[in-house]
């Protein structure tokens, strides 16, 4: 655990306080492109669930779920890579007293790199994001959970099919 | 009631199809955002319209609660699965009755006397036209078999 995840979880802070600094603290090292860093900001196993990702093979359809220090990180490291400017806005989050938080996020990024089945034409994308966090008492998250809509990001990225 | 108690509720009317029902759940001038949709506007005329084809298309619709919890006291989250035997044209998607399910997460604002008024959905509509056969996002009519 990191020293900024330290002072994000730790103290007499209530414990909304304290699991709105910890994915506050998440979303700066997203911004900074910090993978380590998210990593770090979460608990070991911590579960991490990216609804809308799922890729369809002939035999199989991979979902993005998993540990957030396997699939959560491949998934981040691949996108930051695929949008090298790749930002984002926290334009609401809430927390309750039992450490589930909810983020409304707007996530924005110049394509630079194919990502899955959308194709690198140079385009630039605005979306908006849910999550849905889960932070122990530590102040470490021990779960991800995050919705977009892929029709809004591929018509943005000029990509036209569903699969 | 609890926001938890009114979120249930809506989410009960939801799988029942039961939009007057839902309308009678929020304030005259609850405001919705189905973002996928980019439908934003009056529950009234917005919210029903979207529910009213929901319920008419799949209308043995089962919504399964898969998380639920309340911010700040006045805002419920919820997070659902729901699926359904398509039974009509949904979305501009030809009716091939095919099933779906589909993750959704909800937020519901709710006023101190007990009324819903804002609601925001989202989900991801891909998943949708994948479920139901779509290939191609400019060409939503078009379904395979």
């Amino acid at each position: 655990m990191t020293t900024e995840a330290v002072r994000a979880g730790a103290g007499p802070a209530p414990r909304e306080d304290r699991a709105e600094a910890a994915v506050r603290a998440f979303f700066s090292a997203y911004g900074a492109h910090d993978v380590e860093r998210m990593v770090d900001l979460c608990a070991d196993g911590a579960g991490f669930r990216y609804v809308p990702f799922e890729v369809w093979g002939r035999q199989r359809v991979l979902h993005g779920e998993g540990k957030v220090g396997t699939v959560g990180k491949l998934i981040w490291t691949t996108l930051i890579d695929a949008f090298p400017d790749l930002t984002n806005a926290v334009t609401s989050l809430r927390a309750d007293e039992h450490g589930n938080v909810v983020a409304q996020v707007s996530v924005r990024g110049t394509q630079a790199r194919p990502f899955g089945i959308i194709s690198a034409v140079g385009g630039h994308f605005e979306l908006p994001h849910l999550f849905l966090f889960h932070v122990t008492g530590d102040g470490l998250i021990d779960d991800i959970v995050a919705y977009w809509d892929n029709v809004d990001w591929k018509r943005q990225l000029r990509c036209l099919e569903v699969d | 009631m609890s926001a938890r108690s009114l979120a249930e509720e809506f989410l009960g009317c939801l799988q029942a199809g039961e939009v007057d029902e839902i309308l009678g759940l929020m304030t005259p001038e609850a405001t919705v955002s189905l973002v996928p949709l980019n439908r934003h506007g009056p529950m009234a005329a917005e919210g029903a319209a979207y529910l009213r084809e929901l319920a008419r298309s799949f209308p043995d619709l089962v919504v399964r609660v898969r998380r639920l919890f309340v911010t700040g006291g006045d805002t419920a989250v919820a997070e659902i699965t729901i699926d359904g035997t398509q039974a009509d044209d949904f979305l501009a998607v030809i009716n091939t009755e095919k099933h779906f399910d589909l993750d959704q997460a909800w937020l519901l604002k709710v006023t101190p006397d007990d009324r819903i008024s804002d609601v925001t959905a989202y989900w991801d509509q891909n998943q949708l036209y994948r479920r139901l056969g779509v290939k191609r996002l400019d060409q939503v009519t078009i379904t395979a078999g």
